[in-house]
């Protein structure tokens, strides 16, 4: 079913996008303005057609251009120049970055400390951190705060309240249900597995894994 | 060993023109000191030496259409390991972001291709693989990517992933109509062979006039049979020096084709922004941003930045930017400021960071970061690079951390 409904999204993008396809336009060869700086672009782009980027809110742009498949990024840029914000690379310090609590460079986003904001940080746009990190990374912390009963965590109060043996309390399933449909992705950091959620009446017979 | 087999197949294909042509190589290589404190073990003191070290092998043809690019780095905790972290010591890591042989116009004017540890991307699906990737270009109005490979992954300071993890996908471009691109792409994600996602990109952009850039991306997620990310956004520079930039975000959670968290009900999240950039000459540019965030059951966010970039001497960078949010998830405001100074062969730079933040039914406080770090740059092949950093915050009443590191290019 969902094959289908695949199948017939390509179909319609691409009988769309025949209907405007006339004439092929090759891209701007960029090599050569290697080295310029990015105020410079602005003296060749104004008036062009295209407008200049990497501004003020080139940090939350820049994926839309860079996932293009004509995408000009490597004409100016190596691998590396990305793969040092997004992996934790550091061939080339940018002293604004800094050091996580695993000792890898973080991306200027990071500010302050990152540990205290990032519950609030990561809820605006919450696809965000999943473009750099695996799900893994936030169980390594959650998980281990949780093996050392560490009251510090300080995470919103959320296990089950009962009224009676295997009955939860209704509140508590309003409150749960609601914080599990706004921010489903996050649960999987200190809850991956099945049997973490199935462990009572409420997901019977869940599918998945 | 699949790693190694690939390298040395490439540099074998890397060095056979060698043979008859000289090929050039550029080598940047980085030698590090850092340390930090990690309270996952018990706040002790940590520190590792670490080496990164890129290679460029260009002009490998006469033409230099054949080149072969690496970078790669292995890290080594050298404080002692705590109980709690034993994987963290006594072991040293390697990490290899890429390793690539770079081959244009292998067919010319038709074909670029790329094989080894490459990053790959498309609105569909993007990552990094050990594997293939080609651009068909011109054909009639059209071009073609096709990549696919081994996924890799990164942990702690190491790689993860099983072999059998891979990543394949392709996108159809038609760059038809003068500064317009619109590409359709195919993605899968293999999660050691069970198929994990598949999505469907279409990715659009036009300039219809010099004043005007219309742009917009889908991700559908086939799995789930939903749209799993939807942007739409309009730029405007109505004068010269002033941008301003509309935008509509709309993403849905996906999971994995196996997951049992696919099978929940779940909201989707929305946000509207609207941001203005304006060089008021030169010297100086001002910033601002406002979203409003939707996270569905009345819940919302409201986010507003300002920022300002400042040049008001020479060789002098001043960098001011300033958030507050409030709604759903808790109450945020910060400010960062920084700002860089080149005196000849040295830059130094030095910044702060402050935040003072809200969480919703949790914690609130105040996190600070004073920061300081200069470049100093002995010639055109040694620099030297030193930061150091004050943390106060829940976790540390005072922690230091930073880093030293002497780069050499040639």
């Amino acid at each position: 079913m969902s094959n289908n409904r695949a199948l017939k999204t390509i179909l319609m993008s691409t009988a769309i996008l025949l209907g405007i396809a006339c004439l092929a336009f090759a891209r701007t060869d960029h090599r050569e303005y290697r080295d310029a700086k990015p105020e410079d672009c602005r003296e060749c782009h104004g008036g062009s057609g295209v407008a200049d980027n990497h501004g003020a809110f080139f940090m939350k742009e820049h994926r839309v251009m860079a996932e293009k498949a004509t995408s000009n990024c490597a004409d100016c840029h190596q691998q590396s120049f990305c793969l040092d914000c997004h992996k934790g690379g550091g061939l080339e310090p940018d002293l604004r970055k800094s050091l996580s609590r695993r000792g890898e460079y973080m991306p200027k986003t990071h500010r302050s400390d990152f540990i205290s904001i990032h519950p609030i940080k990561a809820t605006d746009n919450p696809r965000n951190c999943y473009r750099c990190h695996e799900t893994g990374f936030c169980s390594d912390c959650h998980t281990r705060q949780i093996q050392r009963n560490r009251s510090g965590m300080g995470i919103k109060p959320h296990r089950t309240i009962f009224v009676s043996p295997g009955v939860p309390d209704p509140g508590w399933v309003s409150d749960h249900r609601a914080d599990a449909r706004r921010n489903l992705q996050s649960c999987q950091g200190c809850h991956p597995q099945k049997s973490d959620c199935t462990n009572f009446a409420c997901h019977p017979n869940l599918r998945g894994r | 060993m699949r790693i190694i087999r690939v390298a040395v197949l490439l540099m074998a294909v890397a060095c056979v023109p060698f043979l008859s042509h000289a090929a050039e190589g550029k080598v940047t290589s980085s030698t590090q000191y850092l340390w930090y404190q990690d309270f996952l073990s018990n706040d002790k003191d940590q520190s590792d030496v670490a080496q990164y070290l890129r290679l460029n092998v260009t002009k490998l043809d006469k033409e230099g259409k054949i080149n072969v690019y690496g970078y790669g780095r292995v890290i080594k905790q050298i404080s002692t390991s705590d109980e709690g972290r034993p994987e963290l010591a006594d072991d040293t890591f390697g990490r290899l972001y890429y390793f690539y042989l770079d081959y244009r116009d292998a067919v010319k004017n038709h074909l670029d291709l790329r094989a080894g540890r490459t990053y790959v991307g498309s609105a569909a699906v993007s990552g990094t693989i050990d594997g293939i990737y080609l651009d068909v270009r011109n054909l009639g109005p059209v071009g073609v990517t096709l990549f696919g490979g081994r996924n890799v992954t990164f942990d702690n300071k190491s790689e993860t992933g099983a072999c059998k993890d891979s990543l394949a996908g392709m996108s159809v471009y038609f760059d038809t109509i003068k500064n317009t691109h619109v590409e359709v792409s195919f993605g899968r994600k293999y999660d050691d062979s069970d198929l994990a996602r598949e999505n469907v990109g279409l990715d659009f952009s036009t300039t219809p006039h010099e004043k005007v850039n219309i742009y917009g991306k889908v991700k559908y997620d086939t799995v789930s049979d939903k749209v799993g990310e939807l942007l739409f956004g309009a730029k405007l520079a109505p004068v010269k020096s002033f941008i301003l930039r509309g935008e509509y975000f709309q993403s849905h959670p996906t999971f994995d084709e196996f997951s049992f968290y696919r099978f929940f009900s779940v909201n989707d999240y929305k946000e509207i922004s609207i941001a203005a950039e304006y060089w008021l000459t030169g010297q100086y540019q001002v910033s601002g941003r406002y979203a409003r965030e939707d996270f569905g059951g009345s819940e919302t966010a409201d986010v507003y930045e300002a920022g300002l970039l400042a040049r008001p001497i020479k060789d002098l960078t001043l960098n001011a930017f300033y958030e507050k949010r409030n709604g759903y998830a808790g109450r945020l405001s910060g400010f960062r400021f920084n700002g860089e100074y080149r005196i000849s062969r040295a830059a130094i730079s030095a910044g702060i960071d402050y935040d003072d933040f809200r969480r919703e039914a949790s914690r609130e406080g105040t996190a600070k970061k004073y920061w300081a770090g200069i470049l100093y740059e002995l010639n055109k092949m040694f620099s030297a690079v030193a930061r150091v950093e004050e943390n106060i915050n829940f976790n540390f009443n005072r922690s230091y951390q930073g880093f030293a590191a002497l780069n050499i290019t040639y």
